[in-house]
């Protein structure tokens, strides 16, 4: 467990984390999401110790990492932006050091890098020297430094940044299995990554906390409610007749139509009612066919521009918009084309869900 | 603090840094022997190792420049930082670590130390003086350098900062003795000396009713010693200056005399710096 009270850090006149609350239970996976220069990094270097908060307490398992500095960061490993590799170390000698400065005893340290070097996949490098590993192993270096130690808490800032997809999936893969046994707190401004690992999220903006929740529960707040889409095979004013008789629907949106001859239209439900039911059935005793209906998904990048833009109700349409446009998108091109736009749309519409 | 020694002294041998400064070290010290013993045919020690320490003045710069400035110009800090270790451990770990590799380079000298013993007479008890204030010394030197290395990221401004200081310390002897030594310039120094401690004072607490309770008992003492004891304000710059000389003190373990008082100081000035290192490191993280 680690929490974070009114956390607060000031450079001169400039607020970088303003009045931070949050707490983090065991086991949790949590992505901490935020534009450049939010916060986040100076977030976790006062989380992991390295940096002291203007004011505020950060808390490990009940212990004051600035009162019990010892105990507390013998829970934590971690990992920083750039990866704190000394250049002129073989990887093996480097993770001895860090094991040892960790306090690992030393009867277990051996058996201990070799396991944390087989599961980030460093074993093969694990004689060579780290100024002349690729940025990707560097990074994996990074992680088994932060491993070394057995801490039950891993704070891990941008873990993919600069590496190439296919690194960034096995990274990804590695953060997952490593959720099984620890608390994660994982930076990103990658909103793909971080739905893709993380089952909750905290949103970061100008360094203030301005959202905490599980994207699902995110993207249902701000909508506002379930938000359908539907394509109908018949004209304005028929459907019109129809949705007046189906109780539950708070509001109702035409738009530009897909297909010549249909009509299409977004839907909003109020609360959590599901009304797709009542639809169906309402439509077909008018004899109007559905040719399309379904359920309109936030994705992480519409959440994160809503709340992390200042103009909140600007962004709130834009968000709404933009997540309707990727559907619509998704939609338009989902007659078996494979072309990289529709595929884009379409995972950050499944990792939404 | 072991493992930060021993990652300390395996990293100045994996980078150039270790073989430089022991071949520069060496090189000059060799060339000094040849010159003060071999060549005139001296067995006078004692002046070939008051010779070396001025070779110091530029190889300590070379063995303390790296120790904390990299370790922020590649961010390795962050590592250090948040390890269940404290920063009076990383600090000692450094210091140590550059003082045995100091001392592992004083040793290769004991080889001329065998030659003279061969061919001339040596002076044992200075020799052996010399050597135990060279350790002393040096380990002051060293911890100036240490504090330099921890005020910057790079490595040239702390190499440069570092000879410049220890340049100071070097002329603190002949400044002395050329400073005026009279009543009224003693009065007036140590009131500069007052306010400037008041300003120092008023940065680290910026508090107006502490600095001016401090600048009025200041100016109470310095009154009082004027009517009471006239005879403390003589020569009271060169006084001052002689607290910071480190070099006067290794005078006496080259005649051959292990004074106590001048071990403590040495302790006492490295101690010193190496607790405003600790204080340096820590302020920066909550700026």
């Amino acid at each position: 467990m680690i929490e974070a009270a009114n956390l607060v850090k000031r450079y001169g006149p400039h607020t970088a984390v303003d009045h931070a609350n949050f707490r983090i239970e065991n086991g949790e996976i949590v992505g901490f999401l935020g534009p450049n220069g939010a916060g986040k990094s100076t977030t976790m270097n006062i989380l992991t110790g390295y940096l002291s908060s203007t004011e505020g307490t950060v808390s490990v398992d009940g212990l004051d990492i600035l009162e019990h500095p010892i105990e507390a960061k013998k829970k934590i490993g971690y990992l920083p932006e750039n990866p704190p590799l000394y250049p002129e170390m073989t990887v093996r000698e480097y993770l001895f050091f860090a094991g040892e400065i960790k306090k690992v005893p030393s009867g277990v340290l051996r058996g201990r890098m070799a396991r944390v070097m087989e599961t980030v996949g460093v074993q093969d490098v694990s004689g060579r020297l780290i100024k002349n590993l690729s940025k990707g192993y560097r990074q994996r270096v990074g992680l088994a430094q932060a491993m070394i130690g057995d801490p039950e808490i891993l704070i891990l800032d941008e873990p993919t940044a600069g590496l190439d997809p296919k690194q960034i999936l096995e990274i990804r893969d590695l953060i997952t299995r490593l959720g099984q046994d620890h608390t994660i707190i994982l930076s990103s401004h990658i909103l793909p990554e971080v739905s893709a690992v993380c089952r909750r999220v905290l949103i970061i903006n100008q360094g203030v906390i301005v959202a905490d929740d599980t994207p699902d529960n995110l993207a249902k707040r701000l909508l506002g409610g379930s938000h359908i889409i539907l394509r109908l095979d018949a004209g304005e004013g028929a459907v019109s007749d129809v949705l007046a008789k189906i109780a539950g629907i708070s509001g109702r949106e035409f738009r530009e139509p897909q297909e010549a001859g249909t009509v299409e239209l977004v839907l909003e439900a109020a609360g959590d009612v599901d009304i797709r039911r009542d639809i169906f059935r309402a439509f077909s005793a008018a004899d109007i066919p559905i040719l399309m209906m379904r359920s309109l998904d936030m994705s992480l990048e519409d959440i994160f521009l809503h709340v992390t833009t200042t103009d909140a109700a600007a962004a709130d349409a834009a968000a709404i918009d933009s997540a309707a446009a990727a559907e619509a998108d998704h939609v338009s091109t989902g007659d078996g084309s494979d072309n990289s736009d529709s595929s884009a749309g379409n995972s950050s519409g499944e990792e939404g869900k | 603090m072991i493992a930060i020694l021993k990652r300390e002294i395996k990293s100045y041998f994996l980078s150039p840094i270790g073989y430089i400064y022991m071949g520069f070290f060496l090189l000059a010290a060799g060339i000094f022997f040849l010159f003060s013993n071999l060549f005139s045919q001296s067995s006078g020690f004692t002046g070939f190792l008051g010779s070396i320490l001025f070779i110091y003045l530029f190889a300590i710069p070379l063995l303390t420049m790296r120790l904390f400035s990299e370790e922020r110009r590649q961010r390795t800090d962050q590592l250090l930082l948040t390890s269940p270790v404290t920063v009076g451990e990383i600090v000692l770990g450094k210091f140590f670590a550059a003082v045995a590799v100091y001392l592992m380079t004083l040793l290769v000298t004991l080889m001329y130390v065998v030659v003279i013993v061969i061919f001339g007479d040596l002076a044992v008890w200075e020799t052996v003086g010399s050597y135990i204030g060279f350790a002393f010394l040096g380990a002051s030197y060293i911890a100036v350098g240490v504090f330099i290395s921890a005020g910057t990221d790079n490595q040239l401004t702390a190499a440069l900062v570092t000879f410049f200081s220890l340049m100071m310390i070097w002329l603190i002897d002949p400044i002395s003795q050329s400073v005026p030594a009279d009543l009224q310039s003693g009065v007036i120094s140590a009131a500069a000396l007052a306010l400037a401690l008041c300003v120092f004072i008023y940065v680290n607490t910026r508090n107006l009713y502490v600095v001016i309770g401090a600048a009025l008992l200041g100016a109470l003492v310095i009154t009082a010693l004027y009517f009471i004891n006239q005879d403390i304000y003589l020569g009271f710059i060169r006084k001052f200056l002689a607290w910071f000389s480190l070099n006067k003190r290794y005078q006496n373990f080259s005649m051959g005399i292990l004074k106590v008082d001048s071990l403590v100081y040495y302790i006492c000035f490295s101690g010193l710096f190496l607790f405003l290192t600790v204080r340096l490191i820590e302020k920066r993280r909550w700026n």
